[in-house]
């Protein structure tokens, strides 16, 4: 919980890129339409992108008045943990359609859970072939979510399943 | 005849599979702590675009109602509160869990939840028409007034600091605008990309915002060890259930109102009701605290009140009360409804199927609640390092599916990682999801009510000043801002003095 009498490591930083993100935005907005009229295309986003500039300069100014927290470096509120998912979600994303939905989600479940339990990787690789069967039943199936096939010949797989069960008829 | 939709539900097995479904999985994912009823909601919904309007409402309204309640459980058991609305249901209901009554406590906030939201949805019945008539009567800029404060609102209660929630809503207005101009098709923010056009995807904002942030928040504890859980008898006793009805249906109706008002859930009207139990309730068996049954049936019955109360604003005037209602406003939007007062109008049985289907996912909620325990130990159970894994790969799978975009899926690990600052250094995220839903409803009133006065911002405040409801609306805009300035405390104390004069040395 964030304990607002205090500065986190970062927060800072944070609060002055808000400011730069706010200030670029609104630049953005008075040149949809410029200061021409109170009804045109740019004066709701002007009002909307003013109100981040004002507000993110009050929250910069009592953000570098405040006292430090105990917690010291970029460790204590970006873990290796949370940077380490983050990376592997991209890389997830990255790799989704050419490869294809089935191979890249076994390996993303089996690492990731292999990482975070710290437990063996054979454990992981049975967790992860458990739920992502689940997944695929539930969303692929009874959802019909359509996911990049990649590599995998699913739908001949599929085909040729119920061929066998329409031949045992 | 738009009041058989009522039954809807009820006859048709699908229908009702789909509200029982989404129920026993609200309550689940409810009781899991780190996991809330906005991340359920927000990752579920993705998958229902394609879905008929009946199956995927039908599903949704089942989340809510159960996602409300599924977080007390933990309230009770590990002193965790599942969601924000349960906050208070801890308070007593973790001590009476240390008595060794922890089935007694689930079964009576139960049992009173299930009676909360049914008073809730009674009250939406009645009130929900007589408000969206009255609705029609709304200016654009009272429509105008009213989106600001719901936004206002949520940041200024449900966070550290307003100036933060503002920060957060102006953040989500903005995301809101990106794209083709409604009325004049210029772009907007879209730095010459084709495809923003179209805008930002809203589901792509809200599973990056409710599921992935949250899932890389509580990655910061994945080491922690699942508590093992004990639970006897959970089917309360007749005598304790009427000994707390007047005081449920005392909490019911503070809760109705809160959920109903724009921008409060019921977070704040179980907090309003348990204060109310401590000020009504004369000689609890134990103090307030320590197991007081009172202080476990006030807070139940008015979070799960609210649901109803909360469905009212959305509704009637297409303002929702909190980031679930946000949430699925945006899904009616998408299923191609319009919720405001023109929905009674056009399309009344719409009102009558979720109101049927409220009452069905409360029936659903009794029964699951009331039974299931076992399995329900060991879903709370899972390891998380087997939960969170699989919460990222379908909040990447629900984000792809909606419009089978990769896009999508960046812009949700984006909003993810910058939901993870917001978080960490206290700005709320549920003003964003707000400002994203409520941007063009306010973009269009303010230039449909600045157009009807030439231009004239004079004449505009003539209107608001002259009108009392645009009168009240605007003052209570402009108190929330008041109150977070420093001129609040220093009014406060000048007139606090002024009451009490110090005494002469």
């Amino acid at each position: 919980m964030h304990d607002p009498s205090r500065r986190l490591p970062g927060e800072r930083l944070f609060s002055v890129l808000m400011v730069a993100v706010s200030l670029f935005l609104f630049h953005t907005a008075t040149k949809i339409s410029g200061f021409s009229g109170l009804a045109e295309p740019g004066s709701f986003p002007m009002f909307a992108t003013g109100m981040m500039v004002i507000t993110s300069v009050i929250i910069t100014l009592k953000t570098f008045r405040l006292p430090h927290s105990d917690a010291h470096g970029w460790k204590a509120v970006f873990p290796g943990f949370v940077i380490f998912t983050a990376i592997l979600m991209g890389f997830y994303a990255l790799a989704l359609k050419p490869v294809g939905f089935l191979p890249t989600s076994f390996v993303f479940l089996t690492i990731s859970t292999w990482v975070m339990s710290r437990g063996s990787l054979l454990h992981a690789l049975a967790v992860s072939a458990l739920s992502l069967v689940l997944v695929y039943v539930v969303f692929r199936i009874v959802f019909s979510v359509l996911m990049p096939e990649g590599v995998v010949p699913e739908r001949e797989i599929i085909a040729y399943i119920s061929s066998i069960f329409a031949a045992g008829e | 005849m738009d009041f058989q939709s009522f039954f809807m539900t009820f006859l048709d097995l699908r229908l009702m599979a789909l509200v029982g479904a989404g129920t026993a999985a609200g309550i689940y994912i409810g009781a899991i702590p780190g996991l809330s009823v906005t991340m359920a909601v927000s990752i579920l919904i993705s998958f229902t675009f394609s879905w008929e309007m009946y199956d995927a409402l039908a599903l949704m309204i089942g989340i809510y109602m159960g996602g409300v309640y599924g977080g007390s459980r933990t309230a009770i058991l590990l002193n965790i509160p599942g969601a924000p609305s349960a906050i208070a249901t801890a308070l007593d209901g973790y001590p009476l869990a240390k008595k060794g009554q922890a089935g007694e406590a689930i079964g009576l906030s139960t049992t009173m939840s299930a009676l909360g939201g049914l008073i809730g949805i009674a009250v939406l019945g009645f009130a929900a028409p007589a408000v969206s008539e009255f609705a029609i009567r709304f200016q654009p800029r009272d429509y105008m007034l009213l989106a600001i404060l719901g936004i206002l609102l949520v940041g200024s209660l449900s966070g550290e600091s307003l100036i933060k929630g503002v920060f957060a809503g102006a953040l989500g207005l903005t995301i809101g605008c990106v794209g083709l101009d409604p009325l004049t098709a210029q772009e907007r923010f879209t730095f010459g990309h084709i495809e923003l056009w179209g805008g930002i995807s809203f589901v792509a904002v809200m599973i990056g915002l409710f599921g992935v942030s949250e899932a890389l928040m509580q990655l910061q504890h994945i080491n922690t060890p699942a508590v093992k859980q004990k639970i006897s008898r959970v089917i309360p006793s007749w005598k304790s259930v009427v000994k707390f009805l007047p005081l449920s249906i005392q909490s019911s109706s503070i809760g109705v109102i809160i959920g109903a008002l724009p921008g409060t859930g019921g977070d704040i009207a179980a907090l309003m009701a348990y204060d109310h139990a401590k000020r009504v309730t004369k000689d609890p068996e134990v103090p307030f605290g320590k197991g007081a049954r009172a202080g476990l049936v006030a807070p139940e019955t008015a979070n799960n009140a609210a649901v109803g109360g909360a469905f009212i604003p959305m509704l009637t005037l297409g303002i929702p009360g909190d980031s679930v209602t946000a949430i699925i406003i945006g899904a009616m939007f998408i299923h191609g409804l319009n919720p405001g007062p023109m929905l009674m109008i056009e399309r009344p049985e719409m009102f009558w199927f979720i109101l049927g289907a409220l009452v069905l996912a409360t029936g659903f909620m009794l029964f699951f609640g009331l039974t299931g325990i076992r399995l329900f130990v060991k879903v709370v159970e899972l390891p998380r390092a087997m939960l969170f894994p699989l919460i990222l790969l379908l909040s990447i799978i629900g984000a792809f599916a909606v419009n089978n975009s990769l896009t999508d899926v960046y812009w949700m690990l984006g909003f993810g990682v910058l939901g993870y600052f917001m978080k960490l250094y206290g700005y709320q995220l549920g003003p964003v999801i707000l400002g994203v839903i409520l941007s063009r409803l306010i973009d269009d009133n303010w230039r449909r009510a600045i157009i009807s006065e030439r231009e004239d911002l004079g004449r505009l405040f003539h209107g608001i000043f002259t009108s009392p409801l645009s009168l009240v609306l605007f003052m209570a805009v402009v108190m929330i801002f008041f109150t977070s300035t420093p001129l609040w405390p220093m009014l406060k104390k000048r007139l606090r003095r002024k009451a009490d004069p110090a005494p002469k040395a």
